[in-house]
């Protein structure tokens, strides 16, 4: 078996949850933090799309904007960078992907903090930001933690959007997903049956760590808080 | 100096009208759950904006609808006890404490210790917040308050989280640690005892509207009007008819009563304190009312005894009928755990232990 | 509700009576359509001259599993053009994929009446397997192997023999695209497979590589001519695959498979002819190929 499928959907995911993990929960936090409730549920519902679309559509659009031939991807063209077919579009596709899931997964985690912290963090003149990283954040640790584990397994799963536009170059390309829908397709059972393996094995100790998290962080802390 | 705040809130189907003015006094706000006196403290702090008004904070405009200043908590210099403490869960008792001091160049190790040692912590700086008892919790809540050095007091039902033999002790450590800060504050509980020990002056508060506002000695001596009284914890209240400049006749009681102040239009209602009827007068007949009674409960207390008596020949109201305030026509009498009560018939009360109110 | 179930009868018989009135009208139809084709003198050598009595409508299903490079040549033209004739006939179920996966579909339980591959293995792989009769298996056509660009592409790759300038490559998978065993044939024996398979690209059918060639995702790419032919607004044939480089042609074998439906088996054959015949031949040359 061919290992460079495996390391590849690796550094592919390893790459695409730092991505996914910053810019999941500062969107999450701009969410979270808005007050007009129209422009919220207009927001909230474009971000959580992709959860629902298949990556297919996810896929299409992407290649719409980054095709070589397309707006963006001809300007990048124009100062040398192609990134369809190429690795980065791996980590691309893996980001857009898991982007919905870990929006949803910290956006769930800050709703879950009793809002009195953040309110006894303004009275004692905390800044916004202050009171971001300092309360918030470590107070939805166990959810954001959660949110970066389901992400990352998504993108080490996903096959649509990548197959649409990083293609399938052996070596640079062929994440494990792409290696079994190929060998499947050539009739190369035992090989895809060995990635099948591998990739069932991973997913299996992130999930398995995901529960871990979930079930330990929570009992950690939980000052119980009941109102007037 | 002091505070001034004159709001209006639509909240929740009530509309929450708060106007007052408070110098170098404890203030306490006085009510039911639900009537606005929880909403009226955040809205001080900026945790709630209302929806039009005025608050000053020693002069200091931070809310103006009209101007539309708004104010957020981090610059109207408040310290705000929370029902719960709020101490975050995740920090030690240390790090709470360390987030509110402002000032970044005082030592910071040093406040830190000279607080905990005046809120009688130390030794728990290292500990977390969830196995710290309920006292050492509130301790650590008013170390962080003080470490902020806020301008203003905001207490939130500051003992309703505290079992009943420990909230005595913290009363007067309260009390204790208020003599020594200079600034004004407001303490906001549904608890006549605590109002009455702490707070100087006093609003009550009802169905969002501030229903009195003075002394609170004077007004629980002399609750203006039925809610007041009420609220004051006065359970006999009954409407009366005016026949004479001193005498009324008490609906609800079917017997006439004779009061030692002048009645006029504006009262509309009598009320009786428990603590104040006898069984036997002491003293001048003229100066007592009789009221004739018949018992039909009795509740024995650890220290007391209440005794629920009918009016006979008055039909009382079910209790589920009377409008949520419990009243039923009967009447309280608190009296002496050993008093006997056989064969009661009527009860007395000296004419200026009456209450006049107004509606 | 209830009244439903009383008069359960009624549509049943009205739906009945439908039916027969349909029948009845369309016999009328399709005789009157089977004496205009033949008046066209177009095709089948079947169909019953003018003057002979009404011959009745062939009618029946006739599934297709295609090469996906034939679908654009059935679905447009041949299809619609036999239906002309034919009214009676529907193509339901037809399928258009790589060989590859057709061939396994079919072995795996898909029942079509008629396969026409894009290489002769998976035909024989078929035949072996006792899906089809190695008799009815007829050669139609030949494709081209064309090394494709986009139209606004420029490429300094002039042919097969330079494709290793490219800077990506499309080409179908080997392993399960016809298309892809074709390009590996010619680019071994130019020798420069090695490197090609190295860096390429790789389809799981030959639509995916015109497309992405068509996208510019890939600089170039190997396809058929005939799907050169199909997106020439998109994409440029730099070459044909030179003489020599495929030890055999890309042959389009088409066969029925043995086990086909009774109603329909009238109908499968007279389609097998049509597409032998030379209004097949001339949509055939049209599309790219060559007709054996």
């Amino acid at each position: 078996m061919v290992i460079e499928p495996i390391l590849i959907s690796l550094k592919t995911a390893s790459v695409a949850i730092l991505f996914t993990f910053v810019i999941g929960t500062f969107l999450a936090y701009v969410v979270f933090k808005m007050k007009n409730g129209v422009i919220k549920s207009v927001v909230d519902t474009i971000l959580t799309l992709p959860l629902v679309l298949p990556p297919t559509v996810a896929g299409f659009f992407l290649l719409y904007i980054f095709g070589v031939y397309r707006p963006l991807g001809r300007l990048l063209g124009y100062i040398g960078i192609k990134i369809v077919f190429s690795w980065p579009a791996t980590v691309l596709a893996a980001v857009v992907i898991a982007l919905p899931l870990m929006y949803r997964s910290a956006k769930g985690a800050f709703q879950q903090v009793d809002p009195i912290y953040m309110q006894a963090a303004r009275t004692i003149g905390m800044s916004n930001v202050h009171i971001a990283f300092r309360i918030l954040f470590p107070l939805s640790g166990p959810g954001l933690a959660s949110g970066g584990i389901l992400a990352f397994s998504r993108g080490l799963g996903e096959f649509g959007a990548t197959a649409m536009i990083a293609g399938n170059i052996a070596g640079v390309t062929r994440t494990m997903p792409l290696a079994i829908y190929s060998a499947v397709s050539g009739g190369n059972m035992e090989l895809a049956y060995s990635y099948v393996v591998v990739l069932v094995l991973i997913s299996f100790i992130f999930v398995w760590g995901l529960n871990y998290v979930t079930e330990h962080g929570s009992n950690k802390r939980r000052a119980s808080s009941d109102q007037d | 100096m002091g505070l001034y705040v004159d709001i209006k809130k639509s909240y929740k189907g009530f509309t929450l009208t708060s106007s007052f003015e408070s110098g170098k006094d404890s203030l306490g706000i006085l009510g039911a759950s639900g009537s606005g006196k929880s909403v009226t403290l955040k809205c001080i702090a900026g945790l709630i904006t209302p929806d039009e008004g005025v608050i000053k904070v020693n002069g200091k405009t931070v809310f103006d609808s009209a101007a539309k200043i708004n104010l957020p908590p981090q610059q109207r210099n408040v310290g705000y006890l929370f029902q719960n403490y709020a101490l975050f869960p995740h920090m030690t008792v240390w790090a709470n404490i360390a987030l509110a001091i402002r000032d970044k160049s005082k030592n910071k190790e040093k406040t830190i210790s000279d607080l905990l040692e005046r809120y009688e912590l130390t030794g728990l700086e290292k500990r977390y917040p969830t196995s710290l008892s309920g006292g050492q919790q509130q301790r650590v809540a008013l170390a962080r308050i003080f470490a902020y050095e806020p301008e203003i007091l905001l207490l939130d039902e500051p003992f309703s989280a505290l079992d009943a033999f420990l909230r005595e002790n913290m009363q007067a450590q309260l009390i204790r640690i208020l003599k020594d800060y200079d600034g004004d504050v407001v303490l906001v509980t549904h608890s006549r005892d605590e109002v009455y020990r702490i707070c100087s002056r006093l609003l009550i508060m009802s169905k969002g509207n501030i229903v009195a506002n003075g002394e609170t000695n004077t007004l629980f001596q002399n609750p203006p009007n039925v809610i007041s009284a009420r609220i004051t914890g006065c359970k006999n209240l009954s409407e009366i008819e005016r026949l004479s400049e001193y005498r009324v006749r008490a609906l609800d009681w079917g017997c006439e009563i004779e009061t030692d102040e002048p009645i006029d239009e504006a009262h509309t209602n009598i009320g009786i304190r428990a603590h104040y009827f006898t069984k036997t007068p002491a003293g001048a007949a003229a100066d007592y009312s009789r009221i004739p009674v018949e018992v039909d409960e009795v509740m024995d207390s650890a220290f007391d005894k209440t005794v629920i008596l009918r009016v006979p020949g008055v039909p009382h109201r079910s209790i589920l009928s009377s409008d949520k305030t419990g009243e039923d026509g009967r009447i309280w009498w608190i009296c002496e755990k050993n008093t006997d009560i056989s064969g009661l018939d009527a009860l007395y009360v000296h004419k200026k232990d009456l209450l006049l109110l107004r509606s | 509700m209830l009244k439903l179930k009383k008069n359960k009868l009624m549509p049943i018989l009205i739906i009945a009576l439908a039916l027969m009135m349909a029948m009845f009208g369309a016999c009328g139809d399709s005789s009157s359509s089977a004496s205009s084709a033949s008046s066209d003198g177009a095709t089948s050598s079947e169909t019953a001259e003018p003057d002979e009595p009404e011959v009745p409508a062939i009618t029946g299903n006739v599934a297709i599993a295609a090469a996906a490079s034939l679908e654009k040549t059935f679905t447009e033209k041949l299809i619609p053009a036999f239906t002309a004739a034919n009214p009676e006939v529907t193509f339901d179920g037809s399928t258009y994929d790589s060989s590859g996966k057709l061939q396994e579909q079919i072995e795996g339980g898909l029942e079509p009446a008629i396969f026409f591959s894009a290489a002769t293995k998976q035909m024989t792989a078929l035949v072996e397997g006792g899906f089809i009769d190695a008799a009815s298996v007829t050669n139609l056509l030949e494709n081209q192997l064309a090394l494709i660009t986009s139209v606004s592409s420029d490429t300094t790759v002039t042919g097969f023999e330079d494709i290793t300038n490219a800077k990506s490559i499309a080409i179908g998978d080997p392993a399960s695209v016809p298309a892809g065993q074709y390009a590996q044939e010619a680019l071994t024996s130019l020798g420069s497979w090695d490197k090609v398979s190295a860096s390429a690209s790789l389809g799981t059918n030959v639509t995916e590589v015109l497309n992405q060639v068509a996208e510019g995702s890939a600089e170039v790419g190997i396809v058929y001519a005939t799907d050169a032919a199909g997106l020439a607004d998109k994409v440029k044939v730099l070459a044909i695959a030179p003489d020599g480089s495929l030890e055999k042609p890309v042959i389009y074998p088409v066969a029925a498979l043995i086990k086909i439906s009774d109603a329909d088996q009238e109908a499968v054959a007279a389609f097998i002819d049509f597409l032998k015949g030379s209004e097949a031949k001339a949509i055939f040359e049209a599309a790219g190929f060559k007709v054996l």
